[in-house]
């Protein structure tokens, strides 16, 4: 941090806002807290950083009565404090912007600014609620639109609804989780200024992360979570993110570079495999998703798709996987177009999916292990011949997904829900390798995994590249893109800002493609 | 909390538990029954074991109740086979009338030699039953139109209908009674004593649905639609022409059960032919968990409550009885299903 | 009475019926639960209706009794549901199964007997001397007032103007975020399945008390499904669920006319009016809606279980 100028620092003496001792929280066949400590004091940006699974998002669930802790205490302004409910820790000057809004969508910005507040007047109609809203946007310095319905608004601005309906209730200590997953480079910048102007006069926040570059710029200290349990609190300026992400993972691990080839590598071949040419759909809702896309992938590459999400990502990798028809344009499979929307005959010529949401598209939860495992194959020899399917040989084929997945499964016949995160995603990923001959579109691969799952996912993407498929990898971290795409093209808005090879990269155009603009404009 | 018992909620239930769940509930059901009869100054022991000799204790009670198995077995396989694409098929008491009200048409006007007019009988139910669902079945496939009060309003329809042609136009004006058609001119020919052949087609059909569901590529696909409709588009799998296929089977033997009960037991059209076997037929389909094949012992099951209720009227007690027992073990068995997915653990000191 | 006055006024005698129970159904699901047991609640308040007022000669305390016991199957029903989150339809259905049966049961004693004591007309001063409208409407029996114009007034001020009534929607939209705002999730359920139910039974005492007036088995004839339909149709708003009542009080009105001049139509197919009218106002809107869709559109979190403990 360079603003040391304007840091609050709270008189000796001052007690911490919030402190956490000996937390403990346990959940079936899981210890997601224990022995949790962790200090906040007044003025301070205190980053929260671990893998997914390492107990972060509890911890702050406790710390705001969503949860109940099993053990420990917790201190506010030197008083002990117990939260059976979320108004509780609200009163408490508590307020925490989560991953996922926890915002109304049907409902107008005001509406849910409004939302469980006993300020609220007892009469509460429409223009009273949305005067009011506009008063405190004024107030905290917050730009918002009082009348819209939230459905409507972009993740960014529906951000700024949470934040500014946690700072109306008088928060003094503001817990973010992950807030900058949904936004481009710029919109980040904009929240951290937000950010320190908030605690410059007194208050506190909790920067819950996994990202080290960006914990490492808006922090002044750290607390490390790994397996449920506090490692280390540093401060930032001792840190750098080599350490951090060995504290992290509790390994050493090589933050790698992942595009060079061996020598039996395939390589890039001259025609691509699939193109988009001048490719537009729509959405779900007939509103335009797509414009005017034209992409090329070759065998033996990986194209890159940078962008935050929402920009029309999920309807490209429905195109290019024969999901959703296209409204205008071609797609070409090895040069021969494609008509229409024949999810079975994309399939069938060798390109796979992993989708973005694994539980809503890629699996039946409900269904046996067995029944999802050979969801891509159920209709061939060996598993099926002449329209009869064989549940013998729909296990073997499950069993050996299973195996390459390197996943331990008791009882083939137990529905597919019951396995772990990593689990679900590692037998999608090899299910689809299997007949992922040609290309493979990986949406969001790591979205919900640990370290050490990611680098298997990521490895099974190179493997694959190796053996001469062409790779189409949607990804929000930017930092997983420049380390495997040999090719990057930015998505916003539906449109393709640019298309970059990975070896002359400028960070600064990426961010600025991800937010719409070209370098170009900028500087006009 | 320290060293106290914890309730956590698992992501699936043990099948185990949850048929367990179900008996619990049924003799739960049946305790309340008892005590509710002592009340009214009866004794339930002896009730009950009226019962039991009644149904069981000769020819003509066990055949009676093999009468009973045969509706409830196929509204039973039509509400499970509704499930298995996802679909809540509460129509099927609409649609067995509509079958046997097809069915009745061509017994009554149709001319030709019996096991012609047999076959046109059994086509006519079939396409009665699947005709009745076919409006639903279209709104749910294109306008995504909740299925469940579209299929149970058309019940009502299909019941005024019936009544409609049996004390109308098709109405026996031969002799005194006015309420029902005469008598059709093919019969189901006779199976053992008076349970008729829809027996054994009954427990035929619910087999054969099972081994399709289970052992052909068609029952894998309807299987995964049913379980999550997003995951077979992604698949390549044609979502819209297997719901509107499945649904149509689903109608299509509610329908072979109003002919079969019209055809084999009843021989005739009449207002209030079916003793609620739609109804009843969810019941059938939730005791098994969905399952094709476990309709058959759930059907017998039913049967055994129903014939009870039947039997019991002698005693003052009305059908209606039935239908709120049955109610009361739907209700536990529903609270049975979602504690089935709780586990108590003794948590570590 | 010329024929539009006659017709109105069964309308509204007809409707009311079908209005009381919707609007009860309008705020179970508005809080999220779908409660397929109006049906069986509407038998359980009909029979109550009859069956206290043959005791007491009190129609009011009739309704009051009927209100008492939907309450009652309404907590029931609400236990299950909220509390231990077990399947809502099938705990629907049960209810519907339990309460039709229960009342058959009772009722035989009461098969075919008018109701001893009903509810009167009474005459609203001035207005009900309007053309028209003044005997049809404004000289009804007081429930009819109350079906029709206090109580969706009072809940839709409440839902759409008031502080509790904003919590209240969030509730059924989206709980998580109403938990995390510190809103009672399973209260706000509880109380409003419970109230749903209690005017669901009432609606049954209306049939027995007020319409036919008499006990029948099966007299209820699937109005409770009907009432649940209308909710979809009115868009979970309580006076368009009054006025939806309305429309299908018309309908039957209308059947009822062609009854007794003799129509060239067997009485059976009048008696189907309602239930077909139900299919088609479910279906066609939806294509017709498009862009209301938004503006009619179901709570988000409805059918929906809430867990918040849950990993």
């Amino acid at each position: 941090m360079n603003e040391t100028e304007n840091r609050f620092t709270p008189p000796s003496g001052t007690p911490p806002i919030v402190q956490l001792k000996g937390i403990a929280k346990y959940f079936p066949g899981v210890i997601a807290n224990e022995d949790v400590d962790l200090e906040v004091m007044p003025g301070e940006i205190h980053a929260l950083l671990g893998e997914n699974g390492a107990g972060k998002s509890t911890l702050m669930n406790i710390l705001t009565g969503i949860y109940q802790a099993d053990k420990g205490e917790i201190i506010i302004d030197g008083y002990d404090r117990e939260f059976a409910t979320p108004l509780q820790a609200i009163a408490a000057g508590i307020g925490m912007v989560h991953q996922h809004f926890k915002l109304v969508q049907a409902f107008t910005v005001a509406e849910n600014i409004h939302l469980g507040w006993d300020q609220t007047p007892k009469r509460a109609s429409r223009q009273v609620l949305e005067a009011r809203t506009a008063e405190l946007a004024k107030k905290f310095n917050l730009e918002t639109r009082p009348g819209a319905t939230v459905s409507d608004l972009s993740t960014g601005e529906q951000q700024r609804v949470e934040i500014l309906r946690v700072l109306a209730r008088q928060a003094r200590l503001l817990i973010l989780d992950e807030p900058t997953a949904v936004l481009t480079p710029a919109e980040a910048r904009e929240l951290f200024r937000a950010l320190r102007e908030f605690v410059s006069g007194g208050n506190a926040v909790i920067f819950i992360s996994h990202k080290l570059d960006e914990v490492m710029e808006i922090s002044d200290r750290i607390s490390i979570l790994r397996g449920g349990r506090k490692i280390a609190t540093r401060e930032t300026s001792e840190c750098n993110p080599h350490m951090l992400a060995n504290l992290m993972v509790g390994r050493e691990i090589v933050l790698a570079d992942m595009r060079g080839r061996g020598p039996d590598a395939a390589p890039v071949s001259e025609k691509p495999i699939l193109v988009l040419d001048k490719v537009s759909a729509a959405d779900e809702t007939g509103a335009p998703a797509l414009e005017d896309i034209s992409l090329q992938v070759h065998a033996g590459e990986i194209l890159g798709i940078a962008g935050v999400a929402g920009n029309g990502q999920r309807e490209l990798s429905q195109v290019l996987t024969g999901v959703r028809p296209v409204t205008s344009g071609q797609v070409f499979v090895d040069g021969k177009p494609m008509k229409g929307a024949n999810a079975a005959a994309f399939a069938a010529f060798g390109i796979g999916h992993i989708p973005e949401d694994r539980l809503h598209s890629g699996l039946a939860p409900a269904l046996s292990i067995t029944t999802n495992a050979v969801m891509r194959e159920y209709g061939k020899p060996p598993v099926s011949s002449g329209g009869v399917y064989n549940p013998r040989s729909a296990l073997t084929l499950a069993k050996d997904i299973a195996a390459a997945a390197d996943v331990a499964i008791p009882d083939f016949g137990m529905p597919v829900r019951n396995l772990s995160g990593g689990n679900q995603q590692r037998l999608v990923a090899r299910r689809e390798m299997r007949i992922a001959d040609r290309v493979l579109v990986a949406a969001y691969p790591s979205r919900g995994l640990d370290v050490g799952a990611i680098n298997t996912m990521l490895r099974y993407i190179v493997e694959l590249r190796d053996a001469g498929a062409g790779i189409i990898l949607i990804s929000e971290e930017l930092e997983e893109l420049l380390n495997l795409s040999d090719r990057i093209a930015v998505l916003y808005e539906g449109k393709v800002m640019g298309v970059v090879e990975n070896d002359n990269l400028d960070i600064e155009e990426i961010g600025l493609l991800m937010g719409g603009r070209t370098k170009a404009k900028e500087a006009a | 909390m320290f060293g106290s018992l914890r309730l956590q909620r698992l992501p699936s239930a043990h099948p185990g538990i949850a048929l367990a769940a179900r008996a619990a509930a049924i003799f739960i059901a049946l305790f309340v029954a008892g005590i509710a009869i002592a009340i009214a100054g009866m004794n339930p022991i002896e009730l009950g074991g009226r019962v039991i000799s009644a149904s069981f204790g000769s020819a003509f009670g066990m055949e009676d109740l093999g009468v009973l198995v045969i509706p409830l077995i196929l509204t039973g396989l039509a509400v499970a086979v509704g499930q298995q694409i996802g679909a809540w098929n509460i129509g099927a008491e609409g649609q067995f009338y509509a079958g046997a009200f097809a069915a009745s048409a061509v017994g009554l006007f149709v001319p030709g030699p019996q096991w012609m007019i047999l076959i046109l009988m059994f086509i006519a139910g079939t396409v009665g039953g699947a005709v009745w669902i076919l409006v639903p079945t279209l709104a749910r496939a294109y306008a995504n139109v909740n299925e469940l009060i579209t299929t149970l309003l058309l019940n009502f329809v299909a019941t005024l209908l019936v009544y409609y042609v049996s004390t109308g136009p098709w109405r026996d004006r031969s002799g005194m009674a006015n309420s029902a058609t005469p008598p059709l001119s093919a019969d189901v020919p006779y199976f053992w004593g008076i349970v008729h052949w829809g027996f054994p087609i009954a427990i035929g059909l619910a087999v054969v649905v099972a081994l399709a569901l289970s052992f052909s590529k068609w029952g894998y696909e309807v299987r995964l639609v049913g379980s999550n409709p997003s995951a077979a588009k992604y698949a390549g799998i044609p979502v819209r022409k297997h719901l509107i296929t499945v649904m149509l089977l689903s109608g299509a033997i509610a329908g072979l059960a109003g002919m079969l009960e019209i055809a084999g037991t009843v021989h005739r059209l009449q207002g209030g032919i079916s003793n609620n076997f739609g109804y009843l037929g969810i019941m059938v389909a939730v005791l098994a968990r969905g399952s094709p094949l476990g309709v058959i012992f759930s059907g017998a099951l039913m049967a055994f409550i129903l014939n009870s209720g039947i039997i019991l009227q002698t005693q003052g007690l009305t059908t209606s009885v039935v239908l709120a027992i049955t109610g009361f073990i739907l209700f536990l068995t529903a609270i049975g299903d979602e504690l089935s997915y709780y586990r108590i653990t003794r948590e570590k000191a | 009475m010329d024929i539009l006055t006659g017709l109105l006024t069964t309308a509204f005698l007809a409707g009311g019926v079908l209005a009381l129970a919707a609007l009860g159904e309008v705020l179970a699901e508005r809080v999220g639960v779908v409660n397929l047991g109006v049906e069986g609640l509407m038998a359980m308040g009909a029979i109550t209706g009859i069956a206290t007022v043959t005791s007491v000669p009190s129609p009011m305390l009739g309704f009051l009794a009927a209100l008492v016991v939907g309450a009652l199957f309404g907590m029931l029903f609400a236990s299950a549901t909220v509390l231990l989150r077990a399947n809502q339809v099938l705990c629907g259905l049960a209810l519907t199964l339990m309460g039709t049966g229960l009342a058959s049961t009772i009722g035989r004693n009461y098969s075919g007997m008018p109701a001893p004591v009903t509810f009167e007309p009474v005459q609203i001063p001035l207005l009900s001397q309007i053309p028209v409208l003044g005997p049809a409407f404004f000289s009804q029996n007081i429930l009819v007032y109350l079906i029709y114009l206090v109580l969706p007034i009072f809940f839709s001020y409440l839902m759409f103007s008031t502080r509790h009534g904003l919590n209240m929607r969030a509730v059924g939209e989206n709980p998580a975020a109403a938990d995390a705002a510190g809103i009672p999730v399973n209260l706000m359920r509880f109380s409003y399945v419970t109230i749903g139910s209690a005017l669901a039974a009432g609606a049954g005492a209306y049939l027995t008390l007020a319409f036919v007036p008499s006990w029948s088995d099966g007299v209820v004839a699937g109005r409770g499904w009907i009432a649940v339909a209308l909710v979809i149709f009115a868009g979970y708003r309580p006076i368009m669920a009054a006025l939806s009542g309305l429309l299908f009080g018309l309908i039957t009105a209308l059947g009822f006319i062609g009854q007794a001049r003799g129509w060239p139509v067997a009485p059976a197919f009048l008696s189907m009016l309602p239930y077909l009218g139900t299919v088609a106002f479910i279906i066609v809107p939806v294509l017709a809606w498009q862009k209301m869709r938004r503006a009619m559109a179901a709570p988000a979190a409805l059918a929906v279980p809430y867990f918040r403990d849950m990993r």
